[in-house]
C-alpha cells in the first residue's frame, strides 16, 4: 500500500526512467538466453534448438588454441596500461584546470579538450597515420629537419601500445575531464578556507582538499571504466593491427572479429565473447569488493 | 512609496521576463529535441542505404510503383531479392534496372553491400536467416566458406534443371566444373578472365627516361630505380617513386611477381604431393626482391597499411609510375590520372621473364564470382525455375548487352560490331549507371552474345592483347575444385600467419630462419592436417580422372 502510493507520487519519474529500464531489458538482458550456443555446435539453418550440444567443447578449444595465451595477455596488458596511464590523466587536468581563476579560458580549455571525444576512432586512427607516416607524414618531417633519424611509428611493434595509449588519451581524457570537474565544483570552499588558514598552499589544498573531497567519483569512475575496458576497444585496435604488431596487439574482440564474423564460428566466438565477460566480471566484483572494505563508495 | 510599488512592479516585470524566458528556453529546448529525434531517424534511414538497404527501399519504392501500374498488366511480374558485393563507390542508379526489369517481366530488389564488408555480411544473412533469394559469394574464398553449408543441403543444387534453359546452357562446362560441390552443381558464375595480371605505367616518364619497357625482373628492377632516382617527371625535384603497392599479397603486387618468378599458384607439385606456394624457393626469391626494393625506396615503405584507395592514389597523383595489377584497370586508372596530368600517357606490359629466361604469370579459375539459391528463400521447385528462368535471359545478347554496356548511344556506340565504352567526360555517367551492374552479369561475352569491348585507349587494346597472350603461360591452381574441412574452419586465421610472416620478412623484421619457423608454427596450427587433406582430395580426383 505504501509502496503503491510512493510509485504513484513519483509516477512521472519511474515514467522518465522507463524507456531506459526497457533498452537495458530488450538488448541487454533477453539477448542473454543467445549464450547457449557457446554450448553447442550452432548452425545458423538449424536454429538454436535444431543444433548439436557439445557442452564446454567450445571452451576447451579456446583454451588449447595457441593463440589464447597471446590474447589474454595482450587484453590485460592494454587493459592494465589504461588504468596505470590513461586513468590518472582527467584528474590532473581537472585538478589543473580547477585552479583556473580566468573563466573564458576555462571553458575554452574545457570544450578543445571535450571536442576529440565526439570524433569516431575511424578518424582518430587516420589522422595519426597521415602524421606518422615514414612517406611524409609530419612528425617524421620534423625529426628529419632537427637532424634525428626517421622514425617508423606505424610499422614498428614498439610504438603500438604507446600509440594505443596516446590516442586513449587524446581521444577520452575530456570526458572524464568534464565529470571531475564538476566533482570539484561541489567541493565546499570553507574547507579551502580552513586549509589556507593552516597555512596550505596550492599543492597542498589540491591534495587534502579536492582530491579527497572528489574521492568517491574517483572510486566510481574507476570502477566504470573497468568494466568497459575489457569491452569497448575492438574498432580502435581493429584499426591499429597490421601484420607486424598483431602479437600484442590482437586482443579478445579483434580475434572474436576475424573467427566469428570473417570465418563463421558462430559458436566458437560466443564462448569466447562469454569467458572475457566474465573476466570483466571478475575485475569489477574484485574493485568493488576492495572498495567496500576501504569503506568507499562502491557501485553493488 | 513610488519606489516601492517601482521596485515591486520592477520585480515583477524581472519576473515574468525571466519566466518568459524560461519558457522560450524549454520550448527552444523540445523544438531541437524533436530535431534532434528526427535527423536520427533520418540519419538511420540513410546510413541503412550505406549498408545497402537504402537501395532495397529505393528499389521497393519503384517496385511498389511498379507494382500498381503491373497490377493493371496482365501477368504479375515475379519478384527476385539479390544480393551482391558492390565494386564501385557509390550506388548505381536505377535506370538500367528499370529498362532490365521492363524487357524481362521481372521486378528486381537489389541489395548492394560494400565490397569491403561483404564477407561480415554474408555472415551476418547465414546467422539471421534473411536470405535473399540469389545470393552471391564475392570470390573463390567466400565460395570456400560456405561449402559446409551447400553440403548441409542450404541451397538448391541446379544442375540438373539448366538443360531446360536454352541460354543458360551455353555456360561454360570446364568452369562450371571448377564450382561444383562433390560433383553437384548449385552456382551460376561470372566470368573473369583468366590471366589479366600485369602492369600498367607512366609511359610519359619512361619516354622521357629513354627506357624500353622491361623484359625481364631485373629490367624491371632497374625501371623501379629510375622512376625514383632519375626525375622522369622533369620537374628538378626528387619526389617521385617506382612501384606503388598495397596491404594485398593476392591481388596487390606480390603474387603477380611471384608468378613471373615461377611460384606456384596457392599449390604446387613436389615429389608427387601437393604443397603450398610459401614452401617453395620461389616464394622466397620474390620476397627478396621485394625487400631489396623496399630498402632502396622505390615502393612505398608503408604499403603493409595502404589500402586500394590510397594505393591509386599515389598513382593518379603522379608520386608513382608503376601499378601492378589487373591491366583491365588500364582504362580507370587513366580517367583518374589525365584530368591531373593531361600529357601523361598510360600503358600496360606484362611480359617480364624470370631469371631463367621464362614467362609464366598466375591464373584464376574462369570465375571472378558465383551466385547461389538459398533454400530459405526460395521455397519451392517453382520459384527456383522461375529465378533461372530471370537468369535464362541474363544470358541474352539484348539483356546482357543492357546490363555490360547500358544503352548504346547513351552509354557506349558501335563500332565494327565491338562496344566502345563512353569515356571522358561521360565517363562518370557509365560508371554511375551501368558498372555496377557489369559486375553482377553471368557468363561471359562468349557465352552470354555480349559485344565484346572496342578499346579506343591504346593503353586497353595492349591490355587486352597481353591478357590473350598470357593463356599461354598460365599457371593453374591444381587446388582450385578441392577442400579441405580444416582450411573452411580455420583458413582465415591460417593465412593470417603466413600472410603476416611474408610481410614481416619483407620488412626485415624476421629472416630466413624466422620465416622457417612461422611455416612450422602454420603446420602445427593446423597447416599439417591441410596439407593431409588437400593431397587426399587430390588423390581421389585424380583416380575419378
Amino acid at each position: 500500500m505504501e509502496r503503491a502510493r510512493r510509485i504513484r507520487r513519483n509516477k512521472w519519474l519511474y515514467l522518465m526512467i522507463l524507456p531506459g529500464f526497457l533498452y537495458f531489458v530488450l538488448f541487454k538482458y533477453i539477448p542473454m538466453y543467445g549464450l547457449v550456443i557457446a554450448f553447442q555446435d550452432y548452425k545458423p539453418y538449424k536454429g538454436i534448438f535444431g543444433s548439436e550440444w557439445v557442452g564446454f567443447a567450445q571452451f576447451s578449444r579456446l583454451f588449447h588454441d595457441p593463440w589464447f595465451w597471446e590474447i589474454t595477455r595482450n587484453t590485460l596488458v592494454l587493459f592494465g596500461l589504461n588504468i596505470v596511464f590513461f586513468f590518472p590523466v582527467p584528474i590532473i587536468l581537472a585538478l589543473m584546470l580547477n585552479e583556473v581563476r580566468v573563466q573564458a579560458f576555462k571553458r575554452a580549455i574545457q570544450t578543445a579538450v571535450y571536442i576529440p571525444y565526439f570524433m569516431s576512432w575511424v578518424i582518430v586512427v587516420a589522422i595519426s597515420f597521415v602524421m606518422l607516416t615514414v612517406d611524409n607524414g609530419i612528425i617524421n618531417n620534423i625529426l628529419t629537419m632537427t637532424g634525428h633519424e626517421k622514425i617508423n611509428f606505424l610499422l614498428d611493434v614498439r610504438w603500438f601500445r604507446p600509440l594505443y595509449i596516446l590516442q586513449n588519451i587524446w581521444r577520452e581524457a575530456g570526458w572524464g575531464t568534464i565529470i571531475y570537474l564538476a566533482a570539484m565544483a561541489g567541493t565546499d570552499p570553507q574547507l579551502y578556507e580552513a586549509a589556507r588558514m593552516d597555512g596550505a598552499g596550492r599543492f597542498r589544498q589540491m591534495w587534502h582538499v579536492t582530491l579527497p573531497s572528489i574521492r568517491n567519483v574517483i572510486v566510481i569512475m574507476l570502477l566504470l571504466r573497468m568494466g568497459s575496458v575489457l569491452e569497448v576497444g575492438f574498432e580502435h585496435v581493429y584499426l591499429l593491427l597490421n601484420p607486424t604488431n598483431r602479437h600484442v596487439g590482437e586482443i579478445f574482440d579483434t580475434f572474436m572479429y576475424t573467427q566469428g564474423l570473417l570465418q563463421g564460428q558462430f559458436s566458437y566466438t560466443t564462448a569466447i565473447g562469454f569467458f572475457r565477460s566474465l573476466v570483466g566480471l571478475g575485475l569489477v566484483v574484485c574493485a568493488n569488493a576492495i572498495a567496500r572494505k576501504f569503506n568507499e563508495e562502491s557501485l553493488f | 512609496m513610488i519606489g516601492l510599488k517601482n521596485f515591486i512592479l520592477n520585480r515583477e516585470v524581472d519576473r515574468m521576463a525571466t519566466a518568459t524566458r524560461r519558457k522560450m528556453l524549454s520550448l527552444f529546448a523540445a523544438v531541437m529535441l524533436a530535431f534532434g529525434l528526427l535527423a536520427a531517424c533520418a540519419k538511420q534511414s540513410g546510413s541503412n542505404a550505406d549498408a545497402g538497404g537504402g537501395a532495397a527501399s529505393g528499389a521497393a519504392e519503384s517496385g511498389s510503383g511498379g507494382a500498381s501500374e503491373t497490377a493493371m498488366a496482365p501477368k504479375e511480374p515475379y519478384k527476385i531479392t539479390i544480393m551482391a558485393p558492390m565494386k564501385e563507390k557509390d550506388l548505381p542508379s536505377d535506370k538500367i534496372l528499370k529498362e532490365v526489369e521492363e524487357k524481362t517481366g521481372y521486378k528486381l530488389e537489389f541489395q548492394w553491400v560494400p565490397d569491403g564488408n561483404y564477407e561480415e555480411k554474408l555472415n551476418t544473412v547465414l546467422a539471421t536467416n534473411s536470405f535473399p533469394q540469389v545470393l552471391y559469394m564475392k570470390n573463390q574464398a567466400t565460395f570456400v566458406q560456405f561449402k559446409q553449408a551447400i553440403r548441409d543441403g542450404q541451397f538448391w543444387e541446379i544442375g540438373p534443371y539448366l538443360k531446360d534453359f536454352p541460354n543458360l546452357s551455353r555456360l561454360n562446362p570446364t568452369i562450371l566444373d571448377n564450382t561444383k560441390v562433390d560433383g553437384k552443381l548449385y552456382t551460376l558464375y561470372m566470368g573473369r578472365d583468366l590471366a589479366r595480371q600485369g602492369a600498367i605505367y607512366r609511359k610519359d616518364w619512361l619516354d622521357r627516361l629513354n627506357l624500353q619497357p622491361p623484359t625481364n625482373i631485373d629490367e624491371l628492377f632497374n625501371l623501379l630505380k629510375a622512376f625514383t632516382e632519375n626525375d622522369p617527371d622533369g620537374n628538378g625535384k626528387r619526389d617521385t617513386f617506382g612501384l606503388t603497392d598495397r596491404n594485398d599479397l593476392v591481388y596487390g603486387a606480390f603474387k603477380t611477381v611471384a608468378s613471373w618468378f615461377h611460384t606456384p599458384n596457392n599449390w604446387g607439385e613436389k615429389d608427387g604431393q601437393l604443397l603450398p606456394e610459401f614452401m617453395f624457393p620461389q616464394y622466397v626469391q620474390t620476397m627478396d626482391w621485394f625487400k631489396k626494393v623496399r630498402d632502396a625506396g622505390y615502393m612505398n615503405k608503408e604499403f603493409p597499411v595502404t589500402s586500394k584507395n590510397d594505393q591509386r592514389n599515389l598513382f593518379t597523383s603522379g608520386k608513382a609510375g608503376v601499378y601492378i595489377g589487373a591491366m583491365t584497370d588500364a582504362k580507370t586508372i587513366s580517367d583518374e590520372t589525365l584530368p591531373n596530368f593531361p600529357d601523361a600517357v598510360i600503358d600496360v606490359f606484362s611480359r617480364v621473364n624470370g631469371p631463367d629466361g621464362q614467362y609464366t604469370t598466375w591464373s584464376i579459375p574462369g570465375y571472378g564470382n558465383v551466385l547461389m539459391f538459398p533454400k530459405a528463400a526460395v521455397k519451392t521447385e517453382d520459384d527456383l525455375k522461375q529465378i533461372l528462368g530471370f537468369f535464362d535471359q541474363e544470358m541474352t545478347p539484348e539483356i546482357a548487352n543492357l546490363m555490360y554496356w547500358g544503352n548504346p548511344g547513351e552509354h557506349y556506340e558501335l563500332k565494327d560490331g565491338l562496344a566502345a565504352e563512353f569515356g571522358g567526360d561521360k565517363a562518370d555517367l557509365v560508371a554511375r549507371d551501368v558498372r555496377e551492374y557489369r559486375n553482377a552479369l553471368i557468363g561471359e561475352h562468349e557465352t552470354n552474345g555480349s559485344y565484346e569491348g572496342y578499346d579506343s585507349l591504346p593503353a586497353m587494346q595492349h591490355a587486352t592483347q597481353l591478357k590473350t597472350e598470357n593463356l599461354q603461360y598460365m599457371i593453374n591452381d591444381p587446388a582450385a575444385a578441392l577442400d579441405s574441412p580444416t582450411l573452411a574452419q580455420k583458413g582465415e586465421q591460417l593465412q593470417q600467419i603466413m600472410s603476416d610472416a611474408t610481410y614481416q620478412y619483407i620488412l626485415g623484421k624476421i629472416d630466413g630462419a624466422g620465416f622457417q619457423a612461422a611455416i612450422e608454427n602454420w603446420k602445427k596450427q593446423g597447416g599439417g592436417d591441410v596439407i593431409r587433406e588437400i593431397n587426399e582430395a587430390y588423390q581421389k580426383s585424380k583416380q575419378a580422372g
